[in-house]
């Protein structure tokens, strides 16, 4: 996907912009193919261990194996859910709460130091606690995604409280607007581009917390799978396991990506 | 000016009076007791007249405006408008016209000009059709469909002018709208606006920072002294009307630019 769109990396075109628009996907075009190339050769003639990696070929086709089999056909089941689950819980919940606390000075003055400290503290070594409360199964996966996944749409939220401006307000109740019609006409359509950027975001976090969870302790999901490939050293599998999470996690962005492009067009 | 049927010309009557400001003062809640702001204002505007407010910068020009568009509770003193209080902002009766242009990015030209009605649940047709003839008033027919971004300041507020008259309020109430426009682009807006001003009869009040503005717009120029804003003088710009751009160069024109410069210069 990110292969024929130019604004990837940030990349700004000028000079005569079909010329070199078409030169920038060529080379992205041919740095894949040489990445894959190498792949595949380097390690079928041995210049590296095809133990370590195997060739591009072998994984695919062990992918294909694998998305034949009802044990991985479960774990993508269980990881999908997971996932999903989580990100139901904190989107609402972390955007619920960042709004509300951006909405009031008081609460803001309180809250924004201490958020920004336990925001860089790294979540994962809360994994024991989470462990501890909600066993290994289903619900510690949820509840340690969601928490840390609240926390990154928690602190987009109140980013997106203070996009809103104070100019479109005022001009909204010099019109006779009610509080609700400033929320829904006011607020939400100026904190869009935030929020669509934040909903991206806070899916890689969702899905790396779910990985985590399932890769420390856990019976089953994709994570848990990757995690066995890896300690019994069937590489084979290990990297199909790891270009099926890829592709998953690209297209999930480049999907709301494309929703953000469109609201570009009047992103200030 | 074939497009303004629908609007309520309003023939001025000199005996009736749109807005009646008495003893208005105002004083705000500063860290070390109360800052004031306006003090003793009284004004008296006769219904289709052009008034124009100049004065140093935050003299209070623009509380005094939020205060006659109900956006702002003055500490003491009554504002009537059309012989009632106006507690809350009430666009039947009053338009408000912001500084920078204050679109809504999000909405087209178009959709812009219909928020005030659509915040009243009017059919989609009725609001189309009021909107095109407001875009047409303004000199904007078939500018409906572009972004603000994609309009130049001066037709930026062009539409914002649109916008205020949409509901035809009797009242239109301009807070320095051509300040953040270059020379050029000013003088014709100034120019433009009174031909919408002729064509509407509205009773306009109007915030300026420029002199020349002051005395082509104005049937009367209020001058404000500085903080507390107090009114120092009322002049009658009695140059006729329809006003050229020649006027400028008359003799009239500058002793009033001048006699509003000694004004403004003389106030501590």
């Amino acid at each position: 996907m990110w292969l024929w769109t130019p604004a990837f990396a940030g990349v700004t075109v000028r000079k005569s912009p079909a010329m070199t628009r078409t030169q920038i996907i060529l080379t992205r075009f041919a740095l894949l193919a040489l990445v894959l190339g190498l792949w595949q050769v380097l390690p079928s003639s041995n210049v590296i261990n095809p133990l370590l990696l195997p060739p591009l070929g072998d994984v695919l086709s062990m992918l294909g194996t694998l998305l034949g089999q009802p044990r991985v056909h479960e774990a993508i089941a269980t990881t999908a859910l997971e996932v999903l689950v989580a990100f139901v819980i904190a989107v609402p919940v972390g955007a619920t709460i960042g709004v509300i606390i951006a909405e009031s000075p008081y609460l803001t003055a309180v809250f924004k130091p201490i958020l920004f400290y336990v925001f860089a503290v790294p979540k994962s070594i809360f994994l024991p606690l989470f462990i501890l409360v909600f066993g290994i199964g289903f619900p510690q996966k949820v509840a340690y995604a969601a928490f840390t996944t609240g926390f990154v749409v928690l602190m987009s939220a109140m980013a997106a409280v203070e996009s809103v401006k104070a100019d479109h307000i005022l001009v909204a109740r010099s019109y006779g607007a009610t509080r609700g019609q400033i929320l829904t006409r006011i607020y939400i359509p100026s904190m869009m581009p935030i929020l669509l950027e934040t909903i991206r975001i806070a899916m890689i976090f969702n899905f790396t917390g779910v990985m985590i969870a399932e890769m420390y302790a856990s019976r089953t999901g994709i994570g848990h799978l990757i995690a066995g490939w890896g300690e019994n050293f069937q590489m084979q599998q290990l990297f199909a396991g790891v270009i099926l999470l890829a592709t998953t996690a690209i297209l999930f962005n480049e999907i709301i990506r494309y929703f953000e492009a469109r609201c570009s067009t009047w992103r200030t | 000016m074939q497009h303004v049927a629908n609007l309520n010309r309003r023939e001025p009557q000199p005996e009736e009076t749109a807005i009646e400001v008495s003893g208005l003062s105002h004083v705000y809640d500063g860290p070390d007791g109360g800052v004031p702001a306006l003090q003793d204002i009284n004004i008296s505007v006769g219904a289709g007249r052009f008034v124009v407010i100049v004065g140093p910068s935050g003299c209070g020009k623009t509380s005094l405006l939020m205060m006659l568009a109900g956006l702002r509770q003055q500490s003491a003193g009554t504002i009537t408008c059309y012989g009632k209080p106006i507690p809350d902002p009430d666009p039947k009766r009053v338009g408000v016209i912001f500084q920078e242009a204050s679109l809504f990015p999000w909405l087209t030209s178009m959709e812009n000009v219909e928020f005030p009605l659509s915040l009243r649940g009017d059919p989609k047709p009725e609001m189309r059709r009021r909107a095109e003839e407001m875009l047409t008033l303004v000199g904007l027919q078939g500018f409906g469909g572009r972004y603000p971004h994609e309009l130049s300041g001066g037709m930026k507020q062009r539409v914002s002018i649109a916008r205020g008259l949409v509901q035809d309020p009797p009242v239109l109430l301009m807070d320095e709208p051509f300040a953040a426009l270059d020379e050029q682009t000013r003088m014709t807006m100034g120019h433009e606006l009174l031909r919408i001003w002729n064509a509407t009869r509205k009773t306009v009040v109007f915030i300026t920072h420029s002199l020349t503005e002051a005395v082509y717009l104005a049937d009367e120029v209020l001058v404000m002294s500085a903080r507390p804003g107090r009114i120092v003088d009322r002049i009658p710009i009695t140059l006729p009307r329809p006003r050229t751009y020649e006027m400028m160069a008359t003799d009239v024109f500058g002793k009033l630019r001048d006699r509003i410069w000694q004004q403004i210069r003389q106030v501590p």
